[in-house]
């Protein structure tokens, strides 16, 4: 057995070849959280350090997007891989559009950061923010943590959790707009929140999207557009 | 037709086209992540005969050192002919003659002042059908060895395991050396020919076809060793099975009707072609 879960094939550089790729999502996905992180420290608390950080890091992840493109599409030519391998490029490149896409809402979140003078205005909506924003983030190291370990059960539960985040979004989003009735002059401050909540939602839902990468990887199952309650039985992980 | 040449050291002249085409002297890219390698063999101008069929048209090209270079293309494209003239294997038949250069470490050996059988040690060959000797494992290899150099019993015997293990053999054969090679399977004879090729320390490999007889399991287990080998050797591999190229070689020259229509880093030529006739050729839609 290779490393990463992968049996060995007789060719030692298509076994390094198609871990390699799975490494680099990994890698990737490592900077990704990072990247909402420090998205989430600049919003929340005003880390302004954290908030420099986002560009940087935000190149660094559009690059390895391109790259690992290109080394998904040279195996696709010069190895026809099959089944599981297959699967596995087709997996790492489609979760590689999401992670970079998670990334640039990240972005997006760091920039929506108040004044600090502004910040103390709404620190209600904030802890709002911080709540969506941890449960956002436990979710992006769920859907990672499956891909690293090829876990389709638990990109299920991952998958069923996304409920949670979507409920918290829609509170959060009442009480934001419910302060914009009640504060019209503040409208362009709570338009940022209100943003931020947005990309926070995105997120959670591209992390689905990552397990449902997962699922099709380890299950050979397709599952976009199944409802929670179906997912298990479809992803093969229940018993219908 | 565009010839692409690689990227080479300077003071080397670019190769010259077809004449029926405008030139135009691109280089190729070097495979993503590698740097340029050196060339081992340069072929200059070079047109073969049957007798009065010419078989090769103006081929320009270079063989980096230390890789695998494949020649693919329809069948009669000229593959193996072009193959069989780096080590002018060609000369045992008659009426066949080769006009041009083929520069191995610079030194052109078309020149008739080339010794053919320190050529031939050089640039070893490998044919698609496995072709041992009706000898022992160990005199397979010896038998070679003992044409150019004088070893001792003991040398002989480190050489002879060398080679197999060279070839990924050894293991599978240490205990039964004194077996006739022909008792082997199918994969073992072509991995022990590969031994006997690599065993008079050549600087030069020519496969052709080296798989095609074989089943899934042992061509897979050749593809890893010539994996192996490119460290150590200058790897020319002519087969008709385009997947097998985009899986081994770094390198890839696509011919057609006796002439280079494309040579380029394997990834660039199976994925952005130059030429409408390789992509053509490698998506099936003729040949």
């Amino acid at each position: 057995m290779g490393k990463n879960g992968f049996s060995d094939h007789t060719s030692r550089q298509l076994n390094e070849t198609l871990e390699g790729i799975h490494e680099r999502v990994m890698a990737m996905g490592g900077l990704v959280e990072q990247q909402l992180g420090d998205a989430l420290a600049a919003l929340i608390s005003g880390d302004m350090d954290a908030a420099e950080r986002l560009q940087a890091t935000g190149e660094t992840i559009n690059a390895m997007d391109v790259e690992l493109d290109n080394r998904c599409v040279t195996i696709l030519a010069r190895r026809q891989p099959a089944a599981s391998d297959l699967r596995l490029v087709i997996a790492v490149i489609k979760a590689v559009a999401d992670l970079e896409r998670i990334g640039d809402e990240a972005e997006r979140i760091g920039r929506m950061a108040l004044r600090a003078d502004q910040a103390s205005a709404y620190k209600d909506l904030l802890a709002g923010l911080h709540e969506l924003g941890s449960g956002v983030r436990a979710s992006l190291r769920d859907a990672l943590d499956s891909l690293a370990r090829l876990d389709a059960e638990q990109a299920v539960a991952m998958v069923r959790r996304d409920v949670i985040t979507d409920r918290r979004y829609a509170k959060l989003l009442s009480r934001i707009m419910e302060r914009m009735r009640e504060e019209p002059e503040a409208v362009r401050e709570l338009m940022k929140l209100m943003w931020a909540a947005r990309s926070l939602e995105r997120i959670g839902d591209r992390c689905c999207n990552l397990c449902e990468h997962v699922i099709y990887l380890v299950k050979g199952k397709t599952v976009r557009h199944t409802s929670p309650e179906q997912l298990g039985i479809r992803a093969g992980v229940e018993q219908g | 037709m565009i010839v692409q040449s690689l990227q080479r050291p300077q003071g080397i002249r670019p190769p010259q086209t077809a004449a029926a085409v405008e030139a135009k002297p691109t280089e190729a890219r070097a495979a993503a992540g590698t740097q340029a390698a050196t060339i081992k063999l340069s072929v200059r101008n070079l047109n073969f005969y049957y007798g009065s069929f010419q078989a090769l048209h103006d081929i320009n090209l270079d063989i980096p050192a230390q890789r695998v270079t494949a020649f693919i293309g329809p069948s009669g494209c000229g593959k193996s002919t072009l193959l069989r003239t780096f080590n002018r294997i060609y000369e045992l038949y008659p009426r066949q003659r080769a006009e041009g250069e083929i520069l191995l470490d610079g030194r052109n050996v078309l020149d008739r002042r080339q010794d053919l059988n320190l050529l031939r040690a050089r640039v070893g060959m490998v044919f698609q059908k496995p072709t041992p000797f009706p000898m022992s494992i160990y005199d397979n290899i010896a038998f070679g060895v003992r044409l150019y150099e004088r070893l001792s019993r003991y040398e002989m015997d480190e050489r002879v395991e060398w080679a197999l293990r060279k070839a990924a053999l050894w293991d599978e054969v240490k205990d039964k050396l004194k077996q006739n090679g022909t008792m082997l399977s199918g994969g073992q004879q072509q991995r022990l020919c590969i031994a006997r090729a690599v065993a008079v320390k050549p600087t030069v490999l020519l496969l052709d076809e080296p798989a095609s007889a074989l089943d899934p399991i042992s061509t897979a287990k050749i593809e890893e060793l010539i994996s192996e080998l490119k460290k150590d050797y200058t790897i020319v591999i002519v087969t008709h099975n385009m997947q097998q190229a985009a899986r081994v070689s770094d390198y890839t020259a696509f011919m057609y009707m006796g002439r280079l229509v494309e040579m380029n880093d394997t990834d660039t030529l199976f994925t952005t072609p130059a030429n409408k006739q390789t992509e053509d050729y490698i998506t099936g839609r003729y040949g």
